[in-house]
């Protein structure tokens, strides 16, 4: 493999990285490339990839809130060329290091007079969605600049437990479009578990809503408090259909690959096994067992 | 430098087990001095071969490779074949065809379909060494039913003391289910009830992993197919184990956790319970 194949390949494990677990995938890639140099440029693009599309989420300089860095969050460059991310709830735009995960440079942004009102309103709506079903969560809501009407709505809750060989992250992202009436929604989440072994959970859930033209017409305290109320009632279904899943996959997908026992609700006789073997053996007869 | 398998075998261990195979490759093509370290400590899922003359599937790993050709435990030939290609010596040959024979029983047993393998060679000591596979995938008829694939490796060394045998015995269960959650014929039926409005759900759940026991014992030894007796109780007690394991501990956790991170109930209200509790006791207290 040549420099730029080992770079290649360093950055897809670290888009593979679990949840909360992206520093120690790095440490692993650094010990393995053993190029400190040519990697920390090589990854970085990766790293950049991974923070976005993993909707990390920020402390935003001067607030006591958390804003999420995502494809959604990226604000035109300015001049000067930088990347920057917008929290549209302190209408903050900031800099934003995808090694260190810290923001910086903050400066105010003029929000939209058109949209913010209701963007404002959906942003209050879902932080109260928020503290009612999600322990660790942070929202951002964002106005579409390239079309209005439409409206981001992200939700992030990660929990980390490296102690005791786990993690977890919960994202949802759902496309408000008052134009089109309706809201197109995915929730992604995903577990590992790796005490003495590595089990991971992945699901995607997509959702299209359409919504009735009472919702989009109303005040958009009411709008978007019941926008919320759809989603509640959506992402609630989405935890009983996963929960009807798990109980399928252990009762019937399981049993169909591996039975916990024999059908005669026995372990084997090995004796009988090997000596019944020999007998077929001689004998040539078709075994008892099946068709070998 | 050996914190480098370390880190090798970290990153493997964090990954989605769902790559294995693809990442283990990326590791050699990084490091190709440490090929032989990663092939021998990472499982990867098993390849599926046919006996080329006896038209019977069998079970290719790294045990039963030489160079690169797999060697077939029903004709005990080599694919692509081999002149000189390593095979056991006549004696534990015949081992190895009575252990196919009883593992093919237990698959059947427990499987009721899958296929299974099993490869021994000797070892330098006197003693000989030993691995049993068993693989079964199942493919769903429709995409919305569940498909998966189970594939075990059980690595051992028999050692022969008198009239007993000591084994070690190495297993991993390598599991993948998943399956596709769609509701659309549902929603049409909504749509004609609830008239406009209109919910299409589109769903897939993977839940995958891979895990590895280890254990020792020491079992009688009457004659030399006590062996795959002694084995074959192992093996078996294992998998019982690891499937347990599995169901009830690794994928109950996973579980807990999508809990942890959202809780169906609302958590506003029973915060508001919790507060009207302690009033009421501090209430009754008074």
């Amino acid at each position: 493999m040549d420099s730029k194949e080992r770079i290649d390949a360093a950055c897809s494990f670290l888009l593979q990285s679990p949840p909360g677990e992206i520093n120690d995938v790095l440490n692993d890639v650094r010990n393995i490339i053993s190029d400190d140099d040519s990697l920390q440029e090589g990854v970085l693009p990766a790293l950049r990839e991974y923070n976005l599309a993993q909707f990390m989420a920020v402390d935003v300089p001067g607030t006591d809130h958390q804003s999420i860095v995502s494809e959604a969050a990226r604000v035109l460059p300015s001049e000067d060329g930088a990347e920057r991310f917008l929290d549209p709830r302190s209408q903050t735009s900031f800099l934003f290091d995808h090694l260190s995960l810290e923001a910086s440079d903050p400066q105010a942004v003029d929000p939209n007079e058109d949209s913010e009102p209701f963007r404002s309103a959906l942003d209050k709506a879902t932080l109260q969605y928020l503290s009612a079903h999600f322990h660790d969560g942070v929202s951002s809501v964002f106005s579409r600049t390239e079309s209005p009407n439409q409206f981001v709505i992200q939700v992030v809750a990660n929990k980390y437990n490296p102690s005791n060989y786990w993690s977890g992250r919960w994202r949802s992202e759902y496309v408000v479009d008052l134009n089109e009436h309706k809201v197109d929604g995915k929730v992604l989440v995903n577990v590992h578990y790796y005490e003495q072994g590595n089990v991971q959970l992945a699901t995607t859930h997509t959702v299209s809503i359409t919504l009735p033209s009472a919702i989009v017409t109303s005040s958009p305290d009411t709008s978007t408090t019941k926008i919320l109320a759809l989603i509640e009632s959506e992402e609630g279904k989405f935890q009983l259909i996963l929960n009807d899943t798990y109980q399928d996959m252990g009762e019937k997908t399981f049993k169909g690959l591996r039975r916990a026992l024999p059908l005669t609700r026995q372990k084997l006789d090995w004796d009988k096994v090997l000596g019944y073997k020999l007998g077929a053996e001689i004998s040539s007869s078709k075994g008892v067992f099946g068709n070998s | 430098m050996a914190d480098l398998v370390d880190s090798m075998l970290d990153l493997m261990r964090r990954l989605p087990p769902t790559r294995t195979e693809e990442n283990v490759n990326a590791l050699i093509g990084i490091c190709p001095d440490y090929a032989d370290d990663l092939l021998g400590s990472v499982d990867q899922p098993l390849q599926l071969k046919t006996d080329r003359s006896t038209g019977r599937e069998y079970l290719a790993c790294d045990y039963n490779r030489d160079g690169e050709s797999h060697r077939s435990p029903w004709s005990n030939e080599y694919d692509p074949p081999l002149e000189d290609g390593t095979v056991p010596t006549p004696k534990l040959r015949k081992l190895e065809i009575s252990a196919n024979e009883a593992f093919d029983t237990y698959r059947e047993m427990y499987y009721e379909g899958g296929v299974s393998s099993v490869y021994l060679w000797d070892l330098d000591d006197g003693g000989f060494a030993g691995v049993v596979l068993l693989k079964k995938v199942m493919t769903p008829a429709s995409l919305h039913e569940p498909s998966g694939s189970w594939d075990s490796i059980h690595v051992f060394e028999a050692a022969e003391r008198g009239r007993q045998a000591h084994y070690k015995l190495t297993s991993t269960v390598m599991l993948q289910l998943v399956t596709r959650n769609g509701s659309d014929a549902e929603d049409t039926q909504k749509k004609d009830v609830k008239g406009a409005d209109s919910w299409k759900r589109n769903g897939e759940v993977n839940l995958s992993g891979s895990m590895t026991r280890q254990t020792e014992q020491d079992m009688a030894l009457h004659d030399l197919s006590s062996h795959v007796t002694n084995t074959g109780r192992m093996i078996e007690d294992m998998e019982i184990k690891m499937r347990n394991l599995l169901q009830e501990v690794y994928f109950g956790k996973t579980r807990d956790v999508v809990y942890d991170l959202r809780s169906v109930d609302d958590l506003e209200k029973a915060r508001k319970q919790r507060e009207l509790q302690k009033e009421l006791v501090g209430f009754i207290k008074r």
